[in-house]
């Protein structure tokens, strides 16, 4: 069982305050008054390849709460990506469910509006307020007018205003992400799916994104699921995070991140220092690597 | 303390203004901007084939082999100012229209039948393996005895040239569209026929365009060749009947002026109507330079 795994390995860490072991986590947040925006539990996903029948996550939960910055940390292999996939509805769990706001979800839907880490999401035929204003009126969100005056107003919160007539393939990596970003905002869904958004973008557009991104959710502190496989960049970004076992992937343990603003500080080193230790605990010969 | 030492021990250095240094951005001389001109270019490649034509034709002195490029422009221009070749021209265009549009239609159809279901993947691709590299002219012995002769055995073996073209590029192209995209679509809710119109068709619209030129060429052609086999049909032929029929009377530069005018029809479509096109989509989005 997956908390049995948990509690093994959550023993090393004891010390740590802002370290839970996921079993208590889990408790601590079905008690919490406020209902989890996501619910996610007990989700097994397995997948076919050519040859082989793969279990990308093992019996995995955890909720999301309503302006969480929620990070599904964890080295390649540990189905991070998969997860988020399942709860965009693009994948079914083999066991398991996922509820958004107690709705089981069965397929993808403009309430999770996903962003991705290729550049190519963005639709090359359209200007950037084309594409932005593409899912609002698609989905039929909004009437004309409203669709255009909301898209030009995330437009203008992500610094493209200048560039909202422009086609994508005109604009730079970093440009094309904050594209995709401002596309996602201006569905306001109930929440917001990150897989790995900056890791195709050079170290320091990276920082400069992240801080933009936390910038826009200090703005509207909208929900945001987020992947990614740098320690740092979870604990930047997350408020929370699920740390995640490789192959397949399991819950190892449920962290509160530091407080924002205090990513260089000393107890966010000490943080980062501690999830390394536990995401390299049980694959040694990979660490000389890493 | 070393450490320390080493780390505030920066060497700072100057970098110097614009006014030290030579060249950043200058013009292009103008001999290089004219280079730079592809239609400049090919007018260029144009006109020292005519004038290769025009000496050739001079030399050899024999109007029965080879007209010189002048009295095929005058035998060119008499016939259009008489209106024989417009009238040619267009009846051939219009049952080519009609042969395209309808070619197009049904291998979109066939298209969306076969990204839906399986089996529709396999038929549309046993079907292109087999009628494909079969030249569409075969059939017309055929279309004849089915159709008759006039515009329906025409557009019978028009379509046939155009539609597996088409349809191959385009499945190749819907299935060129990438993962992430497709997402996309599905993340707003896209499915079906709203799916192919608003995600697939404009993704994958290099490879359509690409189809739709490859079907024009393969229908041009076929349309010409199957109006030199039996030409007339109800009051006048097309361009193939026209230098049939000036062959036949041996009026060699008519010939010539008659495949002049295909091959104008053809640089039109292709440098004009298509350009036009690609600059207005498939340039303009950055999906081919």
């Amino acid at each position: 069982m997956a908390s049995g795994a948990t509690l093994a390995s959550s023993s090393a860490f004891s010390g740590a305050a802002t370290v839970r072991p996921t079993s208590a986590g889990r408790a601590a947040a079905g008690s919490d008054p406020a209902t989890p925006l996501l619910d996610v539990r007990g989700v097994t996903i397995q997948y076919k390849t050519q040859a082989h029948l793969v279990t990308a996550t093992y019996r995995v939960g955890f909720n999301v709460l309503q302006g969480d910055r929620f990070v599904l940390l964890g080295p390649s292999g540990c189905g991070k990506s998969t997860l988020l996939k399942a709860v965009g509805g693009y994948l079914q769990p083999t066991e398991g469910e996922i509820r958004l706001k107690g709705e089981l979800i069965r397929k993808p839907g403009p309430d999770r509006i996903m962003v991705f880490q290729e550049f190519d999401q963005l639709l090359p035929w359209m200007t950037v307020l084309g594409n932005v204003v593409f899912p609002l009126k698609t989905t039929g969100t909004l009437d004309v007018k409203a669709a255009y005056e909301r898209a030009m107003h995330y437009i203008e919160k992500v610094n493209l205003t200048k560039f909202a007539h422009s086609y994508p393939h005109t604009l730079s990596g970093g440009m094309k992400q904050r594209v995709a970003i401002a596309r996602g905002m201006a569905m306001e869904p109930d929440i917001l799916l990150m897989d790995e958004p900056f890791a195709a973008l050079d170290a320091l557009t990276r920082t400069r994104m992240q801080d933009e991104l936390l910038g826009l959710w200090d703005d509207t502190q909208f929900t945001v699921l987020f992947v990614t496989h740098s320690i740092p960049e979870a604990i930047k970004i997350g408020s929370r995070i699920l740390l995640l076992s490789p192959h397949p992937g399991q819950v190892k343990a449920e962290i509160n991140s530091v407080p924002r603003g205090q990513e260089s500080s000393n107890e966010a080193a000490a943080l980062g220092r501690e999830i390394h230790d536990m995401l390299f605990a049980d694959q040694i010969e990979e660490a000389p690597n890493a | 303390m070393l450490e320390a030492v080493q780390r505030a021990n920066i060497v700072y250095s100057e970098t110097v203004g614009p006014e030290q240094f030579g060249i950043i951005q200058k013009p292009l001389t103008l001999a290089e901007k004219i280079y730079n001109q592809t239609w400049l270019r090919k007018v260029f490649i144009i006109v020292a084939l005519a004038a290769a034509w025009q000496l050739y034709g001079v030399w050899l002195d024999n109007p029965l082999l080879v007209p010189t490029f002048a009295d095929t422009v005058r035998a060119l221009v008499e016939d259009v100012a008489n209106g024989t070749i417009p009238n040619r021209a267009l009846s051939s265009i219009e049952v080519l229209l009609v042969g395209f549009a309808t070619g197009t239609l049904l291998a979109g159809l066939l298209t969306v039948f076969a990204i839906s279901t399986r089996i529709g993947t396999d038929f549309l691709e046993t079907m292109t393996a087999m009628f494909n590299p079969l030249p569409a002219i075969a059939l017309l012995p055929l279309a004849l005895i089915w159709f008759g002769l006039g515009a329906g055995s025409l557009i019978f073996v028009l379509v046939h040239s155009v539609m597996w073209a088409v349809a191959l590029n385009t499945l190749a192209g819907f299935r060129s569209v990438s993962t992430t995209v497709r997402m996309v679509g599905r993340n707003y809710n896209l499915s079906g026929l709203r799916f192919v119109a608003k995600i697939l068709i404009p993704a994958a619209f290099p490879s359509i365009l690409a189809g739709l030129k490859i079907g024009w060429a393969f229908a041009w052609r076929t349309l010409i060749a199957a109006e030199l086999v039996f030409g007339v049909s109800s009051g006048q032929g097309g361009l193939g009947w026209y230098i049939f029929e000036s062959k036949n009377q041996l009026n060699i530069p008519e010939v010539f002026a008659g495949l002049l005018t295909i091959i104008l029809i053809g640089l039109a479509v292709e440098n004009v109507i298509f350009r036009f096109i690609e600059t207005r989509t498939v340039q303009r989005w950055g999906m081919q330079s």
